[in-house]
């Protein structure tokens, strides 16, 4: 009577087990002349594979390697020949030179027409309607150099002229294109397909939304070193770091960028994994703050109370944030605490400052200060602003990175300590931005909000940071502080046009602080960096800068160049360990661990945590089985008892 | 059966796709922050602005212009352009995560259906079994869990634990394969775990439902007769159980499809398997509103083609549905 | 149509309005926990009731970044008996305030699903015709939507309507998805409750109070709604199961609170932060488990309840 059922339970299993054994010992399948593919990782999903469309890092990445700027960044972010090989200025003229064998990807030979025809495409398009190109990212360096014209007398030279004397052309990111694609298509809105044609190392020849980026080697390419060792670069775009650490330790991807603090750790103990913490490359080049919306009070809108106009009140709560802690608990230690807005990443430390007046966390004075400023505490314990009411900031924080809700958690519970309640949102970052417009701006916001903890991201030039607090931005969109200051401005004016160094560093130190005591902004931490790759399948790996910098995602592309074999193990850890020892004042070392072991089996996990994994995959099955049984012999008691 | 019935079903169906277009349309423009947030360049001018809003005819009035507009680009296959993707367009960002998906749950059901009803047959007939008691057991708890814990716990397991399998994709990535089955072999390597997460949360419904209908059949009079005329047990289930279950099951396959949308996305994203699922999940984290919208235009009109099709199915094999 | 043993008729009078015929609550309960899936389902559902009304009396206040009380992804241990999460907090901790959350909008959702699906389904049951097939229809439109990604997309345009900040001292962003689950799921629950307000309608005493004069709403409120009490008890406790589901899933995906974690929110964040991969198994278990049970309660008691109220498993053999 069993049988025929069985019969076909037992087909059916048998059915999926042949299915399984099939899939279950498959091998990666390599074959005999394989390309080298050089494997990267990042949780960042590009957008877009035009240049001037993008707004993501993954993106500048992308396009660092498809194309090449007039000029490109070498590891230490100096100018080094990109589509120009060489330059010379006199005064307000630029004069570029253009090697005659450089080619497009495609065998078409590049010239200075190629060049003209971009910079002058990006020129009529800022002078037209629109005004910017594509999201209005890269066409600004083009301002901020003063660019007027732009001329190609010859095949091999290209003539810039400028309104005033600079050198803001050499750190400006202008890929250029093509002309003989890109003319019959609109750089505001095209989408670039693949295959990608340019000048750079490397061109996109496949991408898979969500997933990866194929780029192969560029036959014609003009770079430092004679031939890079990879043939092809992917760019893998993961959800989370957590996958892409896996990754790293199954060997599946070569190098991990951006891994959280706790990854970090664990993979310190990886073999043929170096880890490394960078705090001034890539991210470390940015600072997250805290903002105060100092806008005049606007009606249905703008700041809760008057207070947060208030400098006393703002400096005042400066000795409330306990910043080495917010380091500490929030970033795991992999961070630099913060002071002014240029971080101290930029330019090797060129531009920081550090402000004689730092304010320590000290909770006692944070009251004094408050109470002289004649903010008092009431019957409930809340202090009461200068109109009799109780003072209850609301603080919104970007989705977009636990740091800020979690920075925003720890400031709310020590303002909370001294009296001034805090409310804290958590709302995603376009309509935090939308938020953050006041009603000069177009299209117009209402500003409601008193806090705002978010992140800016610095260039190598630290024009686009100091423009944020310049009254101007508040007209375009971009002040978030709202902040107006005449002399400020001035200042930003003189800075932009400054040619002699020590004079520029003069103007921005007295622009930092200002901006330091004014307080609209509460520097909290710089970040770090924290990246890590393999060293079993590839050597040579370069550092960008190359004291405590990081391979990739530097400044410009020029790490992809300097990858080699395998080496013997300890080579790449004693040239980095002897960088670190040289490090320069302002820039921290990174910290460098790498093992040599030789490899072990990839697919394991090799932490602890294998071991209580399998005394935890028992002891799931047994309760299963336990509460199966249970559930199963309940029903059927209850079964029997239906049918009697 | 009836042309009659057949036209009325059809006709609904219409109707509701239509109902989900206007539910779209309103959806669309009740988003906060208009389409104008596809720039995000703090420095543009008002011309440019207008501009912007003149084409996408966000300056005409509501209705009937902009709702005409839209019915017409939709109709004409043009969801409009993805925010995140710049300069590309919406179909064309799904159409390339379209078919992972299918594949993942396509096999997922059948593989779920022949299980669950196998399973359902053996534990309904022989009430009281081993079988029985632990594919109700497990029925229920598989059916109590969020489709994504299946999945991390799969994962847990089996990729990192024990490294039997990859822990994400579809593919391994940057490999040269020397021959069509080595790819094949690769992706099935790839597929195993998130097919086993997907199969196991469908099986319970199925064969539950299997079991009852057994359950039920089997005390007809006319089973027990025919057991006693001689009719072995397999002819019976065959010519009897299997048919009254496959009505319910049929019409189920139906609603499990929107049902299953949830764990869809949810899966994917544990598998990193790249379709639907991880596209909506990227698209609410980017706030890509033209690509969520069109997610959920094409999931509502598949669902309700596919309740069409059940029902018409239903009726062709139930004779008492036929007005 | 079979005779359901919690017929309620009104025996006349005001005050007796709800003396039973047939069986009366209290024995309806005792049968209930009679059955062992029921007693089990019960058990557990009481066991995190109690946990959500007064977590603070087992755990303490909610530990939160500022005072984690232990160091980062600690094993179980004595101390803290399922370890700690990427920020030093006590899992056990967060997992019961969890449980507080995760009940809250199960049962806000609950009742916001049934109050709009039995209005709907008694209306529609009851007074039929024109307003009934309206009805049906809007019903079966919100049946075949993919409920879930229109809660993706509705979730972020409620947030703005509603706002910022606290109500009766619990974050909007809850309300949002209490608000979502809600919009989502009535349909299937008023089409439940109109079945059933349908076959009651046909008893003879509708006739005898619509005889005697009764309005429409008063004879809803009056005869109907406690005929299909039962059926909504035994619907809710289905609806809060999938609320509790949805909600995780919603939390998972990332709509959820990261200042008022909820198990779901629990179980994201650990995902986010690569708790697999690192080997913290405890973190993302323990929110698991407590789903599991919570939901495994509630089917258990729902099938339980099924049983009891529609008897026509009851054969022959």
């Amino acid at each position: 009577m069993r049988s025929p059922v069985r019969r076909r339970l037992t087909r059916v299993l048998v059915a999926l087990g042949l299915i399984s054994l099939i899939a279950l010992p498959a091998a990666a399948p390599v074959g005999a002349a394989d390309p080298v593919v050089l494997r990267v990782g990042t949780v960042q999903d590009l957008d877009a594979m035009n240049p001037y469309l993008t707004e993501y890092y993954v993106g500048w990445e992308v396009f660092g390697l498809n194309y090449q700027g007039l000029v490109d960044f070498g590891l230490n972010a100096e100018p080094i020949g990109g589509f120009a090989k060489s330059w010379t200025q006199d005064g307000n003229t630029w004069t570029f030179k253009i090697d005659p064998d450089l080619k497009w990807s495609d065998g078409t030979p590049a010239t200075s027409e190629d060049a003209r025809w971009t910079l002058q495409k990006l020129l009529d398009i800022q002078k037209g309607d629109r005004g910017y190109v594509g999201v209005g990212y890269l066409d600004l360096y083009l301002t901020y150099a003063a660019v007027n014209s732009v001329s190609a007398p010859d095949p091999q030279t290209l003539v810039l002229t400028t309104d005033y004397p600079n050198t803001q052309i050499l750190t400006s990111y202008l890929p250029i294109l093509p002309k003989h694609i890109w003319e019959k298509r609109d750089i505001n809105t095209d989408a670039n397909k693949v295959p990608v044609v340019g000048t750079g190392p490397y061109q996109a020849v496949e991408w898979k939304t969500g997933e990866y980026v194929r780029m192969v080697r560029n036959p014609n390419y003009q770079g430092p070193t004679p031939k890079s060792y990879q043939d092809e670069t992917f760019i893998q775009f993961f959800k989370d770091e957590g996958a892409m650490t896996e990754a790293l330790k199954a060997g599946d991807i070569d190098y991990a960028r951006n891994v959280t603090s706790d990854q970090f750790d664990s993979l310190k103990s990886q073999p043929n994994v170096v880890v490394a913490e960078s705090t001034v490359a890539a991210e470390a080049n940015a600072f997250t703050h805290l903002v105060f919306n100092t806008h005049a009070p606007i009606k249905d809108g703008g700041s809760s109370t008057s207070a947060v106009r208030d400098v006393a009140f703002r400096d005042a709560l400066g000795y409330a944030i306990d910043k080495p802690a917010l380091v500490d608990k929030v970033l795991g230690g992999h961070g630099v605490v913060g002071s002014t807005i240029i971080p101290p990443a930029m330019s090797g430390g060129l531009w920081h400052l550090d402000p004689p007046n730092v304010r320590t966390f000290d909770l006692d004075v944070a009251r004094q200060k408050l109470d002289a400023a004649g903010y008092k505490l009431d019957a409930s314990g809340k202090r009461l602003d200068h109109e009799g009411k109780p003072i209850n900031l609301k603080m919104v924080v970007p989705s977009s990175s636990t740091t800020y809700s979690q920075s925003a958690e720890f400031i709310s519970a020590w303002w909370k300590e001294i009296g001034v309640g805090v409310t804290v949102q958590s709302l995603d970052p376009d309509a935090v931005s939308a938020l953050q417009k006041p009603p000069e701006a177009d299209p117009p916001g209402k500003a409601s909000y008193d806090v705002v903890i978010w992140n800016w991201a610095g260039d190598v030039d630290p024009n686009s940071l100091l423009k944020n607090a310049t009254t101007d931005a508040i007209k375009s969109g971009s002040s978030d502080s709202f902040y107006s200051n005449p002399r400020y401005d001035e200042l930003f004016a003189l800075q932009g046009k400054e040619n002699d160094q020590a004079k520029r560093k003069t103007e921005i130190d007295e622009m930092q602080q200002l901006l330091y005591d004014d307080a609209p902004y509460h520097v909290l931490f710089y970040d770090a960096a924290l990246s890590a790759w393999r060293t079993d399948k590839f050597g040579g790996w370069p550092l960008s800068p190359e004291t405590g910098g990081l391979p990739f995602f530097a400044y410009g592309t020029a790490g992809y160049d300097y990858l080699t074999a395998p080496q013997a193990a300890a080579p790449s850890a004693a040239a980095s360990a002897a960088a670190s020892a040289a490090a320069s004042p302002g820039s921290s070392e990174a910290a460098v661990v790498a093992t040599a072991a030789p490899s072990a089996p990839p697919a394991s996990s090799s932490t602890s945590g294998s071991g209580n994994s399998l005394l935890l995959v028992v002891g799931i099955i047994l309760v299963i089985v336990a509460v199966v049984a249970v559930v199963g012999l309940s029903r059927r008691r209850s079964a029997a008892g239906e049918e009697e | 059966m009836g042309s009659r019935y057949l036209l009325r079903r059809i006709l609904q169906a219409m109707l509701t796709i239509a109902g989900i277009v206007v539910l779209n349309f309103i959806l669309f423009r009740a988003m906060p922050g208009s389409p104008e947030r596809m720039s995000h360049n703090p420095n543009q001018s008002a011309a440019a602005r207008a501009d912007l809003r003149a084409r996408w005819g966000l300056d005409q009035p509501l209705f009937p212009d902009q709702f005409a507009r839209y019915i017409s680009t939709t109709l004409q296959g043009d969801l409009g352009q993805s925010y995140k993707y710049k300069g590309q367009d919406v179909t064309e960002v799904i159409a390339n995560r379209v078919w992972p998906t299918i594949i993942l749950f396509g096999l997922g059901e059948l593989i779920a259906i022949a299980v669950g009803l196998v399973l359902g047959a053996y534990s309904g007939w022989k009430r009281g079994g081993v079988v029985d008691y632990a594919g109700n057991g497990a029925s229920l708890i598989l059916y109590s869990m969020p489709y994504f814990l299946l999945g991390m716990i799969l994962l847990v397991i089996f990729a990192t634990a024990l490294g039997w399998f990859p822990t994400a994709g579809m593919f391994t990535l940057g490999e040269t394969y020397s021959s069509f089955s080595d790819q094949l072999l690769d992706f099935a390597h790839h597929l195993v775990l998130p097919l086993a997460a997907v199969s196991l949360g469908l099986i319970g419904q199925y064969s539950i439902l299997m079991r009852s209908s057994v359950i039920e059949t089997r005390s007809e009079d006319y089973i027990t007769t025919a057991t006693a005329k001689g009719l072995s047990e397999s002819r019976v289930l065959r010519g009897h159980a299997v048919p009254n279950a496959l009505l319910p099951t049929v019409s189920l396959i139906g609603i499990n499809l929107g049902f299953i949308i949830a764990g869809a996305i949810t899966v994917e994203v544990v598998f990193s398997w790249p379709g639907l699922g991880t596209l909506t999940q990227e698209a609410l984290e980017a706030r890509d509103y033209p690509v969520l919208q069109a997610i959920f235009l094409i999931l509502a009109v598949t669902v309700v083609f596919a309740n069409l099709v059940a029902d018409i199915v239903y009726g062709r094999l139930d004779p008492r549905v036929r007005t | 149509m079979s005779a359901s043993p919690v017929l309620l008729e009104p025996t006349g009078g005001r005050t007796r309005r709800w003396t039973t015929r047939a069986v009366g609550w209290r024995s309806f309960l005792s049968r209930l926990l009679h059955r062992p899936e029921g007693a089990i389902g019960v058990a557990i559902i009481v066991f995190f009731a109690v946990l959500a009304l007064a977590p603070g009396i087992f755990v303490g206040p909610l530990e939160t970044v500022t005072n984690s009380s232990g160091k980062r992804l600690e094993p179980p241990s004595l101390q803290h008996l399922l370890g700690t999460d990427n920020l030093g907090r006590d899992v056990l901790n967060l997992t019961v305030h969890g449980a507080r959350i995760s009940m809250l909008i199960g049962l806000l959702a609950t009742v916001v699903t049934l109050v709009i699906g039995a209005l709907l389904g008694i209306v529609s049951g009851f007074v039929g015709g024109r307003t009934d097939t309206v009805i049906m229809r809007i019903t079966d439109f919100f049946l075949v939507l993919p409920t879930f990604v229109l809660a993706l997309i509705i979730a972020p345009i409620v947030l703005d309507i509603i706002g910022t900040g606290e109500i009766l001292g619990i974050r909007t962003t809850l309300f949002v998805i209490v608000i979502v689950i809600g919009i989502t799921s009535w349909a299937t629950t008023a089409r439940i409750i109109r079945s059933q307000t349908m076959s009651v309608k046909e008893r003879a005493f509708i006739d005898r109070a619509r005889v005697i004069g009764s309005g429409p709403w008063r004879m809803m409120r009056v005869h109907i709604l406690p005929n299909v009490t039962g059926l909504i008890v035994a619907n809710a406790v289905l609806i809060f199961a999938g609320a509790i589901l949805t909600e995780t899933t919603l939390a998972f995906i990332g709509l959820g609170d990261p200042f008022a974690p909820s198990w779901g929110q629990i179980l994201g964040a650990s995902q986010d932060a690569g708790a697999p991969g690192l080997g913290a198994w405890w973190w993302y278990v323990s929110p698991g488990v407590c789903i599991v049970l919570v939901v495994l309660a509630f089917t258990l008691i729902g099938g339980a309840l099924d049983d009891l109220l529609n008897p026509k498993a009851r054969r022959r053999r």
